[in-house]
């Protein structure tokens, strides 16, 4: 199931797809921010700049998928899906695939993982 | 803020449901129609009395102006089609509530009607993914139904405050024993822990009687000024609160816990508006989306501890004989889902007296909630006084 990314989303879309985890830094107040958003929450200022992330956080939690929801995971299922806090971003939480069986608060990595000729996902593995 | 004004000013006076199942055979509209008419009978009421028509729907269902048009309900002075899922189902009273009391409708029927088992699953087995921005982070893992979402926070929760999935299933079978009581309850034979435990795995930690009933059926509730309700067939229920927003979610950036819900912003407003406390209320329908969502809202409506949710389930509060009987009606995991409007239904029959079997003695005053908060970073939720 390919993303959708919007006029906001684009360029870390782009970034992924050079294996580089980005989040969005308020050029105002410093505050990083994800999902990507043209505004600042905390001062409301639209000037902002992409920062490289280190690309390592902590597993918050993880959900164990049986039902198939879409024929795309026919074949997947069971399949995990981690939600990361990321270490150098505390309010920013991503979302991710996962082998094996997460721990609370394991440290993991991204993991860029080319999944067609136009498209790369992060996926998270034990750090 | 306080809302003496608007406090008990108006009043839920009529209720109608269609019957609930898992292929309703007709269109959302004849839903819809059946229910309305069905609440304008239960008020003493008709079509040519309502000037306001006001629904919540996703895309999936038939607008207020349609139904309008096919009852014949010629000059409709007010409408709400308001975008949206679980989160804004107790707003569309409330707005229908703040019409009445400012003049611009005299009578308006509120209404949710839904083919969603037989036509647009709501758990989200085979249909379009949501169209929304966040989506598009989560969707290309396989992360897009509303099970996996609140799985992902009912195991943040277990993971923080050691919340066991014997929780979850004590919520399941208490909330059955209601429906067993219920007629109008698709799932009316008991069931037992251990048949919770064995239930199989939809998304971990969620088995299948974790999920509420995807359901095909309608409800819809007539509002009108306290005044006139006392001169109509029923006994009055007043609205004593009615409150919606509640700031963020995890995913507008602003909310780093993801075991808080939208509900702990909304309730001390809430409380406020009616001039109650959490002790005060005799009964509570509180959104069971899933089982998880009932046990986080315990915390946030400020019936237990944070963290104490599960526990206090497990201790009986809950139950039908406990000072804080929930879902009598067996909530949507066991009577059925209609989106919300349903614990409304079922606050205002325990507040008439009119429950049955399940009746709590005594009711004066309940909460009903929408669903807290995740997926839109919203939620609504009413409380409702008996008018004697």
């Amino acid at each position: 199931m390919r993303p959708v990314p919007d006029r906001d989303s684009a360029a870390w879309w782009e970034a992924v797809r050079r294996h580089e985890l980005t989040v969005q830094v308020c050029d105002d107040c410093g505050t990083p921010r994800f999902p990507a958003r043209a505004v600042c929450h905390r001062c409301r200022s639209f000037a902002w700049s992409w920062r490289p992330a280190a690309g390592t956080g902590r597993v918050v939690s993880w959900v164990v998928t049986h039902q198939v929801f879409a024929p795309a995971f026919a074949g997947a299922v069971p399949y995990t899906v981690v939600l990361v806090r990321l270490d150098d971003a505390e309010d920013c939480l991503m979302h991710g695939g996962f082998t094996g069986t997460p721990s609370a608060d394991l440290p993991v990595r991204a993991r860029f993982d080319d999944v067609g000729d136009d498209l790369t996902l992060v996926n998270w593995v034990p750090a | 803020m306080s809302a003496p004004g608007f406090r008990d000013r108006t009043a839920v006076a009529g209720v109608g449901y269609t019957p609930f199942s898992k292929n309703s055979g007709v269109s959302t509209l004849t839903l819809a129609a059946r229910a309305v008419l069905a609440a304008l009978e239960d008020a003493g009421l008709g079509p040519d009395d309502v000037d306001g028509l006001a629904t919540h729907r996703v895309g999936d269902s038939a607008a207020p102006w349609l139904v309008a048009s096919a009852l014949g309900i010629r000059e409709p002075s007010w409408y709400l089609d308001q975008f949206g899922g679980g989160s804004v189902s107790h707003s569309v009273v409330g707005q229908a509530a703040l019409a009445v009391a400012s003049g611009i409708a005299r009578t308006v029927v509120c209404y949710r009607a839904i083919n969603a088992r037989s036509e647009f699953r709501m758990g989200g087995t085979g249909r379009a993914v949501p169209v929304s921005p966040e989506v598009q982070y989560q969707a290309p893992y396989g992360f897009f139904a509303p099970p996996q979402q609140y799985a992902m926070y009912a195991r943040a929760h277990m993971l923080k405050y050691g919340t066991k999935e014997e929780h979850f299933g004590r919520l399941a079978v208490t909330q059955r024993a209601n429906a067993v009581k219920n007629p109008r309850a698709l799932m009316r034979d008991p069931i037992t822990l251990d048949d919770y435990l064995s239930s199989r795995w939809i998304a971990e930690p969620f088995r299948l009687l974790d999920c509420c009933l995807e359901t095909d059926g309608a409800c819809a509730l007539v509002v009108t000024t306290a005044e006139r309700a006392r001169d109509l067939r029923q006994p009055a229920v007043t609205i004593s609160a009615a409150a919606w927003g509640g700031g963020d979610s995890f995913l507008s950036g602003g909310r780093a816990d993801v075991t808080v819900t939208a509900a702990a912003e909304l309730a001390p407003r809430l409380y406020a508006m009616a001039g109650v406390r959490p002790r005060d209320i005799d009964v509570a329908q509180i959104y069971d989306c899933f089982t998880y969502s009932v046990i986080v809202q315990l915390e946030d409506y400020g019936f237990c501890g944070k963290g104490e949710g599960g526990p206090f389930v497990a201790d009986g509060h809950t139950s039908l004989d406990g000072d804080l009987p929930v879902n009598t009606h067996g909530g949507f995991l066991s009577e059925g889902y209609v989106h919300g409007i349903n614990h409304i239904a079922e606050a205002v029959s325990q507040l008439r007296g009119q429950a049955g079997d399940r009746q709590v003695p005594g009711a004066e005053v309940a909460l009903s909630t929408a669903q807290p908060g995740y997926i839109l970073p919203a939620t609504s939720a009413l409380i409702l006084r008996a008018d004697r």
